[in-house]
């Protein structure tokens, strides 16, 4: 069932085109990441469907019908969470809790799932000021689900983790993924691969992308070969650009990715080029593109 | 327990615990007593430290209590206020700064209810600072020169209080407009300053203004009689608070909260 479902959703700051008449929707039950380079207008998206950015024009439907206030259905991480540093992490979500009209015994109850879960029990009675910026990430998202929302929106909910951080809450949207609909937005290729459903790719505040992950790799895999020298072969590599079968060359230091229409032939025929002319290699190795090579297809387009 | 009882709460609650209800009340006990205590000692202290000529007779005229507590109320008008709007310049906008604003406004939280919660925890702390402050120098006014009727006391506390509360409202309006927390203490500060100075030059058609409640408690004080002209200036600043607010509450509305 659709959830939520932007039409035309514009909004601009002055002369800035933040976001330039977007349309998509939301499944119930999936889990969608927004993918796009700094500055392509994620974070305005995300604010405009959680009611506190008004678009400049276009509008939100939820659950079909026109969205007045979607704050009640709406969990929201901003990219920059902020709390009362003077309040422990305890107070705070139940004070959140209170807010999200949870009376006092509920957000007391809830709040203390909510610590146990995102792993902040032991540090509940500490002041939030004194919180390392992983465990106010964490925070924050026990904030956002406090009271239960149909849909939680995460805006860069890893970028700011290290790697053990970011595996950890990783780990707990999976968990929430099951009872809830996630909306989160990322420049991490990888996390957006691992653990999500329908992809959006945005670029200079316009959908260049959407789908589901697996239609998208889909269309867009193409057969890719990936060869690794010990020293650079340059010469080589530009001239084998004038072969029909190669679509595309991407050189990087020692090594080169190659884009093939026809890999059955094409890669009989590099193979047997690099043996005639002894270039010394490393690695030859055939393999698929990936979400990375499709996005920076994008951004640079 | 409604959303707003909540977030009132939480303003009690933070102003304990960075001490503002303990000090802001103390500021303005020292205030208060200083003046009653000075005035009674004042010939013994220009005794030993004037240096007047030997023989000199000083005949200083001793003040009555009323007087008294007037001074202390203008006192009140120059360093409560300025202490009192130091205090809540930051009462939106640090929050709007810090992005703390966002997280609450983020749930389902009536506007109105954000500005007005913070505008009662500013008329809290307002109202007992002044109480406790004017209590303890009527009590000491009592004690050192002259007993003054507490009625009066009372009434001319609530009028002075109307100013106050006037102040604040101010200060509460420019915090949510503005960012910067100098910004809005000295915008503050400045249209206080204007609004008194141009009440007291163009006194006879500035009946309505705010500014007269201090005018008008001294009257109580001094005759334990109210100006006629009194109720026009009451029903004009409760107009005037009304206005603060509601543009207040509709202006946070359209300001983005997150950054
Ligand atoms: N309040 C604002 N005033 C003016 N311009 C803004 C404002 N907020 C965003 N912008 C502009 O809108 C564009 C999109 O910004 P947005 O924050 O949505 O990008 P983003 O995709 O979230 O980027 P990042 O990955 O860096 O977080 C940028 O060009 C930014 O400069
Ligand atoms: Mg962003």
């Amino acid at each position: 069932m659709e959830l939520l479902k932007a039409s035309d959703l514009v909004k601009r700051f002055g002369n800035t085109n933040a976001v330039k008449g977007i349309n998509f929707h939301i499944e119930e039950g999936r889990c969608v990441s927004l993918l796009g380079p700094n500055g392509a207008g994620k974070t305005t998206t995300l604010k405009m469907l959680s009611g506190l950015l008004k678009p400049t024009s276009g509008s939100i439907d939820f659950k079909g019908e026109k969205a007045k206030d979607l704050r009640k259905f709406i969990g929201y991480l901003p990219q920059y969470p902020a709390f009362y540093n003077w309040m422990s992490g305890k107070e705070f979500l139940v004070f959140i809790g209170q807010l999200a009209k949870l009376n006092r015994k509920e957000a007391e109850k809830r709040s203390e799932e909510l610590l146990e879960r995102v792993g902040l029990t032991n540090a509940k009675k500490r002041k939030i000021g004194g919180y390392s910026g992983g465990m106010k990430q964490r925070l924050g998202l026990a904030q956002a689900l406090i009271h239960r929302p149909k849909l939680l929106i995460l805006d860069e909910p890893v970028s700011a983790l290290d790697p053990l951080g970011r595996r950890e809450v990783l780990d707990m949207m999976r968990e929430i993924k099951e009872e809830t609909t996630i909306l989160f937005s990322t420049h991490v290729l990888h996390d957006a691969e691992e653990i999500s459903d329908d992809i959006l790719i945005m670029h200079a505040g316009e959908i260049a992308i959407s789908g589901s992950l697996g239609s998208v790799m889909e269309e867009y895999r193409q057969p890719i070969l990936q060869i690794e020298f010990e020293s650079q072969a340059a010469d080589w590599l530009k001239s084998i650009a004038s072969y029909s079968f190669v679509s595309e060359v991407n050189i990087q230091g020692n090594k080169a990715s190659i884009v093939l229409k026809d890999m059955v032939n094409g890669k009989q025929i590099l193979l047997k080029d690099i043996v005639d002319r002894k270039l010394p290699i490393r690695k030859f190795e055939i393999s698929q593109t990936t979400l990375e090579d499709l996005f920076m297809k994008v951004v640079k387009a | 327990m409604t959303q707003w009882t909540v977030l009132y709460r939480k303003e009690m609650m933070e102003m304990v615990r960075n001490y503002k209800f303990l000090w802001i009340p103390i500021i303005f006990i020292l205030l208060g007593v200083m003046q009653p205590v000075s005035s009674y000692y004042m010939p013994e202290i220009l005794d030993t430290f004037g240096g007047l000529p030997e023989g000199t007779i000083l005949e200083m005229p001793t003040p009555t209590g009323a007087e008294v507590l007037m001074k202390v109320l203008s006192i009140y008008g120059m360093l409560g206020v300025l202490i009192l709007v130091l205090s809540a310049m930051g009462v939106v906008s640090a929050e709007r700064q810090s992005g703390v604003a966002g997280m609450v406004m983020i749930k389902p939280v009536p506007y109105s209810s954000y500005i007005l919660s913070k505008w009662a925890g500013l008329l809290t702390i307002t109202l007992i600072s002044l109480f406790i402050g004017y209590v303890a120098s009527w009590y000491y006014t009592s004690l050192l020169i002259e007993t003054v009727a507490f009625e009066r006391i009372f009434q001319s506390g609530v009028i002075y209080s109307i100013w106050l509360v006037f102040v604040v409202t101010l200060t509460l309006f420019f915090s949510t407009i503005m960012k910067g927390n100098g910004s809005v203490a000295f915008v503050t500060i400045f249209v206080v300053f204007a609004i008194s100075t141009v009440t007291s030059i163009l006194g006879k058609y500035m009946k309505w203004s705010p500014a007269t409640m201090t005018e008008h408690t001294g009257q109580v004080l001094l005759s334990g009689e109210l100006n006629s002209s009194f109720l026009l200036a009451f029903i004009t600043t409760i107009a005037i608070l009304i206005v603060i607010l509601i543009s207040s509450i509709q202006i946070f509305k359209q300001k983005e909260l997150l950054e």
